[in-house]
């Protein structure tokens, strides 16, 4: 009876809880100061492996009975947020795509997580690579089990995080820094897309549960759809680094192996086309957004295999055939053809992580030299140059958007320092002092100054210090001196006056002149 | 248990006990501590009794001291005056913590001290007009000495100025009271009798008593143009007796002014567009002055100006939102501007100089003065988590009720005072560190104590205002509704 009220797969919140709860472990442990330095990388690797398996294990439980007996699809665990009639659960799709994706998910996780064990032995950063690795898990599980867009954009978010913190891994290194905020940056036109379709499912479908937008995509008119459909797609294309994002993947290389393997080989890259294909019903009732799919999924597997075929180095060669691989995949949600991407996807995740992994010792396994570049790609010198330089996706992105913004920038910044600063009344120079030298001599100019402690500056500022001079001297004229002070002078002064009054009545001759006048008075 | 005169006797005790003892003034200094502390004991045991839920008086005594006057000795508490009597034992504690620097004629400085305590809290327990008047200038007493014998350079100036100030208030305080007491069929100076005739008093009559009681209460606030003698005081008086002038003194004056205005409705209605306009003034005023000193003492005592014209500006709404802000500014002003004057005083034995220019980057040596001087400046600037935000914060509701938009000038007043005190903040505290600043040393044990009790009540009541908000709502609702009412009928009469 307590089974049915609360069956099995309610519980399916723990796999993503499992890898949370390892992260931050490790990370108060590596605050606290119990897992630091090598000392600390066993504890470090086994609580991380220790919870992957965990996850993966409530993973094939929930498998297993989904096999057997079959689950509830849609679960709700709690309610996250309500306004009005707007409401954001925590729930979970647990249909046969989520279910093989997430446990796709925990085990490539898991095997990457095992690999690195050895691959970062003593390496600086032990500790926060696999606390990252562990977040990741969760935001990648969060994403293929989510019930929602809205649950769905936490994770993805938490995989953008980790994805910048993991490629920034050599902080010291600048190209390192300088990569993961391109990544990061890039991913935000997803992240905005993402958040655009959350926002049009609310306004027109109301709930945004799967199920529920899947039944509302029916009956939505052209427009909205379209709107949705592009919005969901935007986030889809800048996630797998489809053209024109691509550019972003290559540099996000820059991580340690490893985590390479995991994001961009093979389960990050694909998280664009999972929302793709869970996506299915919607994107099927618009033509235009499968036209839109082939389009750029075509365009993709061009540019992948076009650069791909002039890359001299290992990782480089394999990213850009992932992105090849993963143009097709859109080229088949593109088509219709869902289930052959789903089971693409699958293969190509567990294919490719196998060679990520590899390729640090690919060199020592080669017994031949390298493969030319293809031989029918010579007479095309113009095609050559430009899978050479990547088809100048960088370069326009850079013009396109960097410079206007850089620019736009640097024109506000004019504005403010010019315009805004002298009225507000601050300066980029305040609280700079830096040497004691330079303390004295501003000290020097506040005492030397009139206006003592309370220099104004802005417009507002001379403002104040002007009603504050006037105020001043009402205090010291007429309140202080002419007040208190003023009314005992004037006391002392009446004090003189009378005394030297009763002086002058003293003597004989006022004495006998009042006298005499008592009497007129009398008379 | 007459409680009330216990609490009233006690420094009385206290001070007599000191007078015929001989010893140290170390000796001296331990009789008045366990006597002062015996009143807040004191004060406290009655705040545990409290009835939170009664609008009525509590404690209730009363004596016949002259039946032909009809006067008589009558003390009981409610919610606006128990507070006050909290605040009082208190801060006489705390000044008495932080008199170790008075070391001449110890044994009259500290029975002067204890009768001052006797006197203010009597005061905020009189429930006889003529009792209050009595206390009212008993605290003129000790004062003038205490201003007068252990002050600063000007210190005669100041004591004099102070006196003369108070005493040209307090006539008209008793021209008000006398009239009334004339227009009284009974002759009584009980105030629960008092109040029945003056609210039916005509109008202009009414008036002119309120207007009385106003140049009277507003001396001792102090309301703007009348002012004059504070900035002296404050700054000439030593730092334990700037703690009571500011944090107890002031509070006086407001105090007798939500009294008066609960007694002569029909006159606080008419007036209190000019009470408005007078807080928000002295408000912004004191505020530009204080931004102004570069004497630290002139700055907190400028501040408590600005600070005043908040309760004033609560005052003068005549809403439970508004009134509730007053009151509790009236607490918060008092640990903050006791916490600020105790703190300067420790920072000016060390150093002998106020002047603000002179220090820099005193965290490296100072750092629970910092924390705790932080504290204080910040919650005078009402940033959430410190009463200060509290009394702010209801002044502000209330006087969107009442006076709408031009409440925003109340921000102004708070955004001047923001930039003082973060101005000495910075000043103070933060800069390159300097080898001069290495001689001052931090808080002893002792005078870090008396700092944490108050900052930790103005945190205290930052974070946790409800049961504070609680025993001031009822007898607050009953200075309300009595004169919204007479409002509304005055309205209705009008039209």
């Amino acid at each position: 009876m307590s089974a049915e009220l609360y069956p099995l797969e309610q519980w399916i919140w723990l796999a993503p809880l499992f890898p949370l709860i390892a992260a931050s472990w490790i990370a108060i442990g590596y605050i606290v100061g119990w897992n630091r330095n090598e000392a600390g990388e066993r504890e470090t690797s086994r609580v991380t492996i220790a919870a992957s398996l965990l996850s993966l294990l409530s993973m094939l439980v929930i498998d297993l009975k989904a096999l057997l007996s079959g689950v509830e699809t849609q679960v709700v665990t709690a309610h996250w947020l309500t306004s009005g009639d707007f409401q954001i659960n925590f729930s979970f799709t647990l249909d046969r795509l989520g279910l093989v994706m997430g446990t796709m998910v925990a085990t490539i996780t898991l095997f990457t997580q095992r690999f690195s064990i050895n691959y970062l032995h003593r390496e600086a950063g032990y500790q926060r690579f696999f606390m990252l690795l562990s977040l990741f898990n969760t935001a990648m599980l969060l994403i293929v089990l989510a019930g929602n867009p809205g649950l769905l954009f936490v994770g993805w978010e938490l995989a953008g995080i980790s994805s910048y913190l993991l490629i920034a891994y050599n902080y010291q290194r600048q190209v390192a820094t300088k990569n993961a905020t391109y990544a990061l940056v890039t991913n935000r036109l997803g992240d905005a897309g993402l958040l655009t379709a959350i926002f049009f499912s609310t306004l027109w479908a109301g709930s945004i549960e799967w199920p529920d937008l899947h039944q509302a995509a029916g009956p939505m008119g052209g427009l909205h759809l379209g709107l949705i459909g592009t919005a969901f797609l935007l986030a889809a294309f800048v996630k797998s680094a489809q053209v024109p994002f691509s550019p972003w993947i290559t540099r996000a290389l820059e991580g340690p192996t490893p985590s390479s393997a995991i994001f961009y080989g093979s389960v990050m890259v694909h998280a664009g086309v999972y929302l793709v294909i869970r996506l299915q019903p919607l994107l099927e009732q618009s033509a235009p957004l499968s036209i839109l799919l082939i389009v750029v999924g075509g365009a993709t597997a061009l540019y992948g295999y076009l650069s791909g075929l002039v890359q001299t180095d290992v990782k480089s060669a394999l990213i850009f055939s992932t992105l090849t691989q993963v143009g097709l995949m859109f080229i088949a949600c593109g088509a219709g053809w869902y289930d052959l991407a789903t089971l693409y996807l699958l293969l190509h995740a567990s294919w490719r992580s196998w060679q990520f992994l590899h390729a640090p010792s690919y060199m020592h396994q080669m017994h031949q030299p390298t493969r030319l570049v293809a031989p029918w790609i010579h007479p095309f010198n113009r095609l050559y140059a430009a899978a050479m330089q990547r088809f100048w996706l960088d370069p326009m992105s850079l013009w396109l958007l960097v410079r206007p913004t850089q620019r736009l920038s640097r024109d506000i910044h004019i504005f403010d320092t010019n315009v805004v600063r002298p009225i507000i009344g601050t300066t980029n120079e305040i609280n700079v002092i830096s040497s004691l030298e330079a303390w004295e001599k501003q000290s020097c100019e506040i005492q030397s100054s009139s206006t003592g402690v309370a220099p104004g500056s802005g417009f507002f500022g001379v403002i104040l210090q002007w009603v504050a001079n006037l105020f001043v001297w009402i205090e010291e004229h007429l309140i202080l001196k002419g007040g208190g002070e003023g009314l005992i002078e004037v006391i002392k002064r009446a004090g003189i006056t009378i005394t030297q009054v009763e002086q002058q009545l003293s003597m004989p001759r006022y004495l006998l002149l009042m006298i005499m006048a008592t009497f007129v008075v009398i008379l | 248990m007459p409680l009330l005169t216990l609490l009233l006797l006690t420094p009385i005790i206290g001070a007599g006990w000191i007078l015929v003892q001989r010893g140290k003034p170390q000796r001296q200094r331990y009789a008045a501590l366990f006597f002062s502390g015996l009143t807040l004991l004191i004060a406290l045991y009655i705040l545990l009794q409290f009835n939170h839920d009664s609008s009525a008086l509590q404690f209730f005594e009363s004596v016949v001291w002259n039946a032909r006057m009809g006067t008589s000795y009558a003390v009981g508490v409610d919610g606006i005056s128990l507070p006050m009597v909290l605040l009082a034992a208190l801060l006489v504690f705390v000044a008495i913590l932080a008199s170790t620097a008075i070391q001449e004629r110890a044994q009259s400085y500290y029975a002067l001290i204890l009768f001052l305590e006797s006197a203010m809290i009597g005061v905020f327990i009189a429930q006889d007009w003529a009792l209050f008047y009595v206390f009212w200038e008993l605290t003129l007493i000790p004062l003038f000495f205490l201003i007068d014998r252990w002050g600063g350079q000007r210190r005669s100036m100041a004591a004099l100025n102070f006196v003369l100030y108070t005493m040209g208030g307090s006539v008209f305080i008793l021209i008000s009271l006398l009239v009334l007491f004339d227009a009284m069929p009974d002759h009584s100076f009980s105030m629960v009798a008092m109040a029945e005739t003056a609210r039916t008093l005509p109008p202009s009559t009414q008036l002119f008593l309120f207007l009385g009681f106003l140049v009277g209460f507003g001396v001792k606030m102090p309301i703007f143009p009348l002012h004059g003698w504070l900035p002296l005081a404050h700054v000439e008086a030593p730092a334990p007796i700037s703690i009571l002038l500011s944090g107890i003194l002031l509070k006086m004056g407001a105090y007798g002014l939500i009294r008066a205005a609960s007694i002569l409705p029909n006159a606080i209605a008419e007036l209190q567009p000019l009470l408005m306009g007078l807080a928000l003034f002295g408000l912004i005023y004191g505020g530009l002055l204080a931004w102004r000193q570069s004497d630290l003492k002139a700055m907190v005592a400028y501040s408590s100006v600005s600070h005043m014209g908040v309760v004033l500006f609560g005052i003068s709404t005549m809403n439970i939102a508004g009134l509730t802000g007053a009151l509790f500014q009236m607490v918060a002003h008092g640990l903050v501007a006791g916490a600020l004057f105790l703190l300067i005083g420790l920072l000016y034995q060390r150093t002998h100089t106020r002047n603000i220019n002179d220090y820099r980057s005193l965290i490296d040596h100072a750092p629970r003065f910092t924390l705790f001087t932080t504290i204080a400046l910040f919650s005078a600037i009402g940033i959430p988590g410190t009463a200060g935000f509290i009394a702010e914060f209801h002044a502000i509701v209330g006087g969107f009720e009442r006076w709408g938009w031009i409440t925003v000038l109340l921000s102004l007043g708070v955004m001047i005072s923001a930039s003082y005190a973060i101005r000495t903040i910075s000043v103070l505290f933060t800069g390159p560190s300097s080898s001069r600043m290495a001689q001052v040393a931090d808080l002893s044990r002792g005078e870090s104590s008396a700092a944490a009790l108050l900052a930790l009540l103005i945190l205290w009541l930052g974070f946790f205002p409800a049961s504070a908000l609680q025993m001031m709502d009822r007898s607050i609702e009953g200075v309300v509704p009595a004169t919204s009412v007479l409002i509304s009928i005055s309205e209705v009469g009008s039209k």
